[in-house]
C-alpha cells in the first residue's frame, strides 16, 4: 500500500473531522491535528525509506495513484514521487507537525484556525505530489487562501492589515498569472493532445518535434517565470515576505516560507524550464541578475534590520536568490543544488520562525536592541536558535551547506562574476547578519527577566525535530541528492537543449586534456 | 588496518562533544573526563600509526556527494605532513585539556568548555586529514566556528562577544577567497584533489592567491591580523591551543598542503605578506601592556615567518618551524595562564613583578619558552628559525633574509622586556605580592612542553617532513651542531640578533617600574601602542562601504519597493474598486439604463457596420 496519499490526506480529513466538533472541546480540536500529522509526518518517513525499493513507474515516479476525474476536460486525481519531490514533502511533513505543535499559543477561535491550518498543510503536501496540472494548481490555491486568512485574523503587530493585504495582493498576482500561463499552455498544444497529465507532457515536449511554437514560449514562459517568481519572492516583488511573516501567526509564516514558497520553485523546475528550452537561454540571464537583488540588496537589508521577524524574512528572501541562480545556470549541478536548498530552507526556515515565535511569547517583543543576554536565560531555544543562524549563514554540518556550495559550483561557468558576488553574500553579508543578530539577542550582559526556556521533550521535540532535518541532510546529503539527481537530469536535459552535454558532465571543455596532461607529467 | 586508524582519531572527539552536550552537561567530572579521554586515545592511535607509517603515504576516502561533474570524497590521508601535525594536535592538545581541567576549576559553564573544546578538536583534526580541497573547506569553517565558541565562551563580557564576531567575520572574508579559489580550481582541472594542478600562467596565480587568501585569514596574516590579538578574551587555554599551537598554524599547514597550486608570482606574494606581518607583528609587541596580548602579538610575528618560509620554497621549514612554535607558545601561554591565575585575573604586567619565589615552576618553564622562542642555541626555536632565514638567505631573498634578522632582534626584545617585568624586578601591586603556585594539575604539562621545547629542535623534525617535498639531507654534522656548518651566515646573524635583542631589554626593563620607552620614542610609541591604527581604519572603511550600501538599500527597500511600488498599485487597486463601486450603485434604475444602453451600443454594433 502506498504511503503517498496518507501524507495529505490525513490533514484534509482531519479538516473535515474537526468542523463537526463543538468549538469547546479544544482538547480533542488540537489532538486530532496533532494525530494527523504525526501520521502524515510517519508516512512521509515510510516513504522515504522505501523511496529505493518501490518500483518505478511511468515517467521514472514511484508511488504512483490515478484515478479519473473530470473525464470531459481530462483532469485526473494523479500522484506520484520522485527524486525532486521526495524530499520537498518530507520536510513538508514534518514542518506541518512542527508547526502544529508549537501552535498551543493560539488562543482565539482555535477551532476555526485548526481547520484552516489543517487545509492549508494538506494543500500543500498534495500540490507537491500531484502529477496534474489541474490538481498540482488546485492544491495550492487550497493551501494560499487560509495563509491570508490565518495572517488577517491570527495575525499580530501594527502592520498587520497592511501585511495581510500587500501578502494577499502580489501572491494572488503571482498564482493569477501562473494560471493564465498554464492555461495558454493547454491551449497551446494542438487539439486532441491537450492534457493536465504532467508526465504525459513532459513526454510529449522531450520530442524535438513536438516543440512549442516560439510565439507561444515568448508568451508563456515569462508569465510562468514571474508568476511563479512573485510567489517565491523574487527580487523586486519580494516586499511581502518580511512583512508578511512578521505579521503572520508562527505556525503559518513556519508553512509559508518552509514549504508553500517553494511551489514557486517546484513549477519553474517541473514545468516552465523543461517545456519552454527556446525561451529559457533568453531569460535565464535576466533571472541571474535579478536573483543577486535576492542576494545582495535583501542581505544588506537584513543587515539593518531591527525586528527580528524582518531579519529573519530578508534573509529567507536572500536565500532564494541562491535558488534562482541555481535555476538560472540550468545545470545538473546547480538544479540539484537548488533543490537541496528547497529542502533546507524549509526546515530552517520553520524552525527560525517557530523560534523567534517563542522568544516573542517570552519577551512580549521582537525588538533585538531590547533583547541581550537572553542566552543565559533561555539556554536550550538560544543554542538552537544559534545553530539555526550559523545554518542560515551557511556553515558545513547543516543541509543549507551543500546546497549552496552545489549551486556556486554549478553556476560559476555562466555566471562567473555573478557567483563572486553570490559568494560574498553566502559567506560575507550573511554572515555579518546572523552575527550580528547573535550578538544583539544571546550575548551581553544585559540584565533580563526571568523567562522560561523550553523544558521537557515534548516542548523540545519540534525544534529538535527540524535541527535534525537540517543535521541529518547536511551529514549525508547523498539521501538527497542521488534521487533529485536521477529524476533532475532528463528535466534539465529538456531545458538546456543543444548544449545539454556541458552542463551536465564537464566543467570546462578542455577538462579532458589537462587530466590526460597532469597524468602524463605524474 | 591502517586504513581504518584515521577514523577513530577523527570521530573520538566529535563523539564526546556530543555526549557531552547531550548528557553530561550538569556533571563536570565526567565531562572532563570524556573530553581528556578522546583527544589522549587520538593520540595513542596517532603515535601508533606514526609508528607503522612506513614510507608510503595511503588514503581511505567514501563518497560524500557526486553530480555531475562535481565529484566529492570525505577521506583520510596519511603522510609524513599529516602524521606530524596529528602528533602536535593531539599531543599538545592533551596537555592543554589536561591544564584546563584545573584552570577552568569552578567555572559554572564547565562541561560547555569540553564540549567546545572536543568539538575543535574535531575539527581541527578534519582539516588534517583531509584528502581533497573541498573537504578541507568544510572542516575549515567548522574550525571557525569552534573558534567563535570559544573566543565567545564568556559571552556575558560583552568585550569576549564582539572579539567572538569580529574573529569569524574576519576569517569570512579569508573564506571568501578560499572557496572561490576551489570553485575556479575545479573548473580548470574538474577535480578537487590536492594532485590536480592548474596550468601555469596568470590564471594559476590568481587561483593561488585566492586560495592564500584562505591563509590570510586563518593565519592571521596582514591585512586580516586584526582579529587575533582580540581573540585572547577567550579562556587562556584557548589562546594557547587554538590562538597559537593549532588553529592558526592550520593556515601554515594548508599552504604546505597544497604547495603545488602556488605559482612562483604567487609565492613572491605570500613570502612577503608573511615577511610584512612578522616585521608588524613584532613592532606592536614592544609596545603592548596586556601579557597575552604581547604572546599574541608574537604569535602573529612567528606566523609571518612560517608563512614566509612557504614563500620562499620551504614547507620543510616552515612545519618545523610550526612544530616548535606549537611547543613553546603554548607553554608561554600556559605559563602566562598560570601567572594570570595566581594573580586572580590580572593581565596587566605592570602590575605583576619579583615572580620568581613564588611561582618557581612556572618562572622556569616560562623561561625555557622565552628562550626557545627566541632562539637561543640548542634549544628548539633556534633550529627552526634558522633554517627559516638560511633558506632566505640560500634562495636570495636578502631583503626578507635582513627583514627577518630584525624580527629576531624584536623578538627578543619585547620578550625579555615581558620576562624582566612580570618575573624579576620588584613587585609592582598588591596582586603580585599574593601570587602562588598553580596546582599540579596546571604545572604538569608546562614542564612536559618545556621539555619538548628544549629539544625539539633535535629530533629530526625537518628531514621527516622533508622527505615528502623531495628534500635531501646530510646526516655527515651532529645535528646539535649542524646549522654553523650548513648555513654560518645565518646562524651566526640569529645568534647577534638574540644577543642586541636582550641586551637593549635588560637595560632598559632590568629595574624598571614603569615603561621608559613611550618618552624615549615620543609619536613612534603612540602609533606601536594604538597597533598602527588598523582597527579604526578597518572601522571607517567598513562604514563607508557596506554601512552605505546597507542603508541605502534599506531606504530604497521601505520606501521606493515597500512604498511607491506597493503601495501605487494599492493605490491603482482602490481607484479601480472605487470606479466598480461606482457602478455597482445598487440603484436599479442605474442598471435598468445600462442594461438598455448596452443593448443600443451591441445592436448598434452588430446591425450598422
Amino acid at each position: 500500500m502506498s504511503p503517498l496519499p496518507y501524507i495529505f490526506c490525513l490533514p484534509l480529513l482531519a479538516a473535515l473531522l474537526i468542523v463537526v466538533i463543538p468549538r469547546n472541546y479544544k482538547f480533542v480540536i488540537r489532538g486530532i491535528s496533532l494525530l494527523a500529522t504525526f501520521g502524515s509526518l510517519v508516512a512521509a518517513i515510510t516513504m522515504f525509506c522505501q523511496f529505493n525499493g518501490a518500483p518505478i513507474m511511468e515517467g521514472g515516479f514511484r508511488f504512483v495513484q490515478k484515478i479519473s476525474w473530470v473525464e470531459s476536460l481530462g483532469i485526473n486525481y494523479y500522484v506520484g514521487v520522485d527524486g525532486i519531490n521526495l524530499g520537498l514533502i518530507l520536510m513538508g511533513a514534518a514542518v506541518a507537525f512542527a508547526a502544529v505543535a508549537v501552535s498551543n499559543r493560539i488562543q482565539t477561535s482555535e477551532k476555526e484556525f485548526y481547520i484552516l491550518l489543517m487545509v492549508m498543510i494538506g494543500g500543500i503536501l498534495g500540490a507537491f505530489a500531484s502529477l496534474d496540472l489541474f490538481c498540482f494548481y488546485f492544491f495550492h490555491e487550497l493551501a494560499l487562501v487560509p495563509t491570508f486568512i490565518m495572517i488577517g485574523v491570527w495575525g499580530r503587530g501594527e502592520n498587520k492589515n497592511f501585511a495581510t493585504f500587500q501578502i494577499t495582493l502580489y501572491l494572488s498576482i503571482g498564482a493569477l498569472l501562473v494560471l493564465i500561463g498554464l492555461i495558454a499552455l493547454w491551449l497551446s498544444l494542438p487539439e486532441g493532445q491537450r492534457t493536465f497529465d504532467i508526465v504525459a507532457l513532459t513526454e510529449y515536449f522531450k520530442d524535438p518535434a513536438h516543440r512549442m511554437g516560439s510565439g507561444a514560449q515568448h508568451l508563456i514562459f515569462p508569465l510562468l517565470l514571474f508568476g511563479f517568481g512573485i510567489l517565491v519572492s523574487l527580487w523586486p516583488f519580494h516586499s511581502w515576505a518580511p512583512l508578511g511573516y512578521g505579521s503572520a501567526p508562527t505556525a503559518t509564516a513556519m508553512l509559508h516560507a518552509g514549504v508553500l514558497k517553494k511551489f514557486g520553485l517546484y513549477g519553474l523546475i517541473r514545468i516552465a524550464l523543461p517545456f519552454m528550452p527556446d525561451e529559457v537561454k533568453s531569460w535565464m540571464h535576466i533571472l541571474a541578475y535579478l536573483c543577486l537583488g535576492n542576494i545582495l540588496f535583501c542581505g544588506l537589508v537584513a543587515i539593518r534590520q531591527r525586528d527580528l521577524n524582518l531579519l529573519i524574512g530578508n534573509s529567507s528572501v536572500a536565500h532564494m536568490g541562491f535558488a534562482f541562480l541555481g535555476i538560472a545556470s540550468v545545470s545538473l549541478i546547480g538544479i540539484t543544488g537548488t533543490i537541496m536548498i528547497m529542502v533546507a530552507h524549509g526546515f530552517l526556515a520553520a524552525l527560525t520562525f517557530a523560534l523567534s515565535g517563542y522568544l516573542y511569547e517570552q519577551t512580549g517583543t521582537l525588538d533585538m536592541e531590547k533583547m541581550g543576554g537572553l542566552l543565559r536565560r533561555l539556554p536550550f531555544i538560544g543554542t538552537v536558535m544559534i545553530m539555526a543562524m550559523l545554518a542560515g549563514c551557511g556553515l558545513p554540518g547543516f543541509a543549507n551547506f551543500p546546497g549552496e556550495a552545489m549551486v556556486l559550483f554549478g553556476s560559476w561557468n555562466q555566471f562567473s562574476l555573478i557567483t563572486v558576488l553570490a559568494v560574498w553574500g553566502a559567506l560575507v553579508i550573511g554572515g555579518v547578519y546572523m552575527l550580528r543578530a547573535i550578538r544583539t539577542i544571546w550575548h551581553g550582559d544585559k540584565a533580563q527577566p526571568e523567562y522560561a526556556d523550553a523544558a521537557g521533550l515534548w516542548r523540545k521535540f519540534p525544534y529538535a525535530l527540524l535541527l535534525a532535518g537540517l543535521l541529518v541532510f547536511g551529514c549525508f546529503p547523498r539521501l538527497l541528492t542521488d534521487p533529485i539527481k536521477s529524476s533532475a537530469e532528463p528535466l534539465v536535459r529538456m531545458a538546456a537543449g543543444e548544449g545539454a552535454k556541458a552542463v551536465l558532465i564537464a566543467p570546462s571543455d578542455d577538462v579532458t586534456t589537462i587530466r590526460a596532461a597532469t597524468h602524463l607529467s605524474k | 588496518m591502517n586504513d581504518a586508524l584515521p577514523w577513530p582519531i577523527l570521530f573520538l572527539p566529535l563523539i564526546a562533544a556530543v555526549l557531552i552536550t547531550l548528557f553530561t552537561q550538569k556533571r563536570n567530572g565526567l565531562s572532563a573526563a570524556l573530553s581528556v579521554g578522546a583527544i589522549a586515545i587520538s593520540f595513542v592511535i596517532s603515535v601508533i600509526l606514526f609508528v607503522n607509517a612506513g614510507e608510503a603515504a595511503f588514503e581511505s576516502k567514501i563518497n560524500w556527494l557526486t553530480v555531475g561533474a562535481l565529484n566529492i570524497d570525505f577521506g583520510m590521508r596519511i603522510d609524513s605532513l599529516s602524521l606530524l601535525m596529528l602528533l602536535i594536535v593531539t599531543g599538545v592538545g592533551s596537555m592543554i585539556h589536561i591544564y584546563s581541567v584545573g584552570y577552568m576549576h569552578g567555572d559554572p559553564s564547565f562541561s560547555r568548555f569540553f564540549a567546545c573544546l572536543s568539538f575543535f578538536t574535531f575539527s581541527m583534526l578534519g582539516v588534517v586529514l583531509s584528502n581533497n580541497f573541498f573537504e578541507m573547506f568544510i572542516f575549515w569553517e567548522l574550525v571557525g566556528v569552534s573558534s567563535y565558541m570559544l573566543i565567545g565562551f564568556w559571552y556575558q563580557k560583552s568585550s569576549a562577544a564582539n572579539a567572538a564576531k569580529k574573529a569569524f567575520l574576519t576569517n569570512r572574508l579569508g573564506d571568501f577567497g578560499f572557496l572561490l579559489g576551489i570553485i575556479m580550481l575545479w573548473s580548470i582541472t574538474g577535480g578537487l584533489g590536492f594532485a590536480t594542478l592548474p596550468k601555469p600562467g596568470t590564471t594559476a596565480t590568481v587561483v593561488g592567491l585566492l586560495i592564500f587568501c584562505g591563509a590570510v585569514g586563518k593565519s592571521a596574516q596582514f591585512p586580516l591580523h586584526v582579529w587575533l590579538p582580540d581573540a585572547m578574551e577567550g579562556p587562556t587555554p584557548v589562546s594557547a591551543l587554538i590562538h597559537a599551537a593549532t588553529m592558526v598554524a592550520a593556515g601554515v599547514f594548508m599552504l604546505c598542503r597544497v604547495f603545488d597550486v602556488f605559482s612562483l608570482d604567487a609565492l613572491t606574494v605570500i613570502a612577503w605578506t608573511g615577511g610584512v606581518t612578522a616585521l608588524m607583528a613584532a613592532l606592536i609587541a614592544v609596545q603592548q601592556n596586556d601579557i597575552k596580548r604581547i604572546l599574541a602579538y608574537s604569535t602573529l610575528s612567528q606566523l609571518g615567518y612560517m608563512v614566509m618560509a612557504v614563500g620562499l620554497g620551504g614547507p620543510p621549514q616552515a612545519m618545523f618551524h610550526l612544530t616548535t612554535h606549537a611547543f613553546f607558545k603554548a607553554l608561554l601561554f600556559l605559563a602566562a595562564g598560570s601567572v594570570i591565575h595566581g594573580l586572580t585575573n590580572e593581565q596587566d604586567i605592570w602590575k605583576m613583578g619579583a615572580l620568581k619565589k613564588k611561582m618557581p615552576v612556572t618562572f622556569w618553564t616560562f623561561l625555557a619558552g622565552t628562550l626557545a622562542l627566541c632562539g637561543v642555541w640548542p634549544l628548539s626555536g633556534f633550529y627552526s628559525k634558522d633554517s627559516i632565514l638560511a633558506e632566505a638567505f640560500k634562495s636570495g631573498h636578502l631583503a626578507l633574509f635582513g627583514l627577518g634578522v630584525v624580527v629576531a632582534i624584536l623578538t627578543t626584545f619585547y620578550m625579555f622586556r615581558l620576562f624582566f617585568v612580570v618575573f624579576l624586578g620588584k613587585e609592582k601591586s598588591q596582586a603580585a605580592g599574593h601570587a602562588h603556585e598553580s596546582p599540579k594539575v596546571m604545572t604538569l604539562p608546562l614542564v612536559v612542553l618545556a621539555l619538548m621545547s628544549c629539544v625539539g629542535g633535535l629530533i629530526g623534525i625537518e628531514p621527516f617532513v622533508g622527505k615528502q617535498f623531495g628534500m635531501t639531507e646530510s646526516h655527515e654534522t651532529l645535528a646539535i651542531i649542524a646549522p654553523f656548518v650548513h648555513a654560518p651566515v645565518a646562524a651566526f646573524a640569529g645568534l647577534a640578533a638574540v644577543m642586541v635583542g636582550f641586551l637593549a631589554a635588560m637595560s632598559l626593563y632590568a629595574k624598571a617600574q614603569t615603561d621608559p620607552l613611550p618618552a624615549k620614542l615620543q609619536g613612534l610609541a603612540i602609533l606601536l601602542r594604538d597597533k598602527f591604527y588598523f582597527d579604526e581604519l578597518y572601522a571607517r572603511i567598513i562604514a563607508l562601504t557596506q554601512d552605505a550600501l546597507a542603508s541605502v538599500a534599506d531606504f530604497l527597500d521601505r520606501w521606493i519597493i515597500g512604498g511607491l511600488m506597493v503601495r501605487g498599485t494599492q493605490g491603482t487597486t482602490e481607484l479601480v474598486g472605487r470606479a466598480v463601486r461606482f457602478v455597482q450603485s445598487g440603484n436599479l434604475q442605474f442598471y435598468a439604463f445600462s442594461f438598455a444602453a448596452g443593448v443600443a451600443v451591441v445592436l448598434y454594433l452588430v446591425l450598422y457596420r
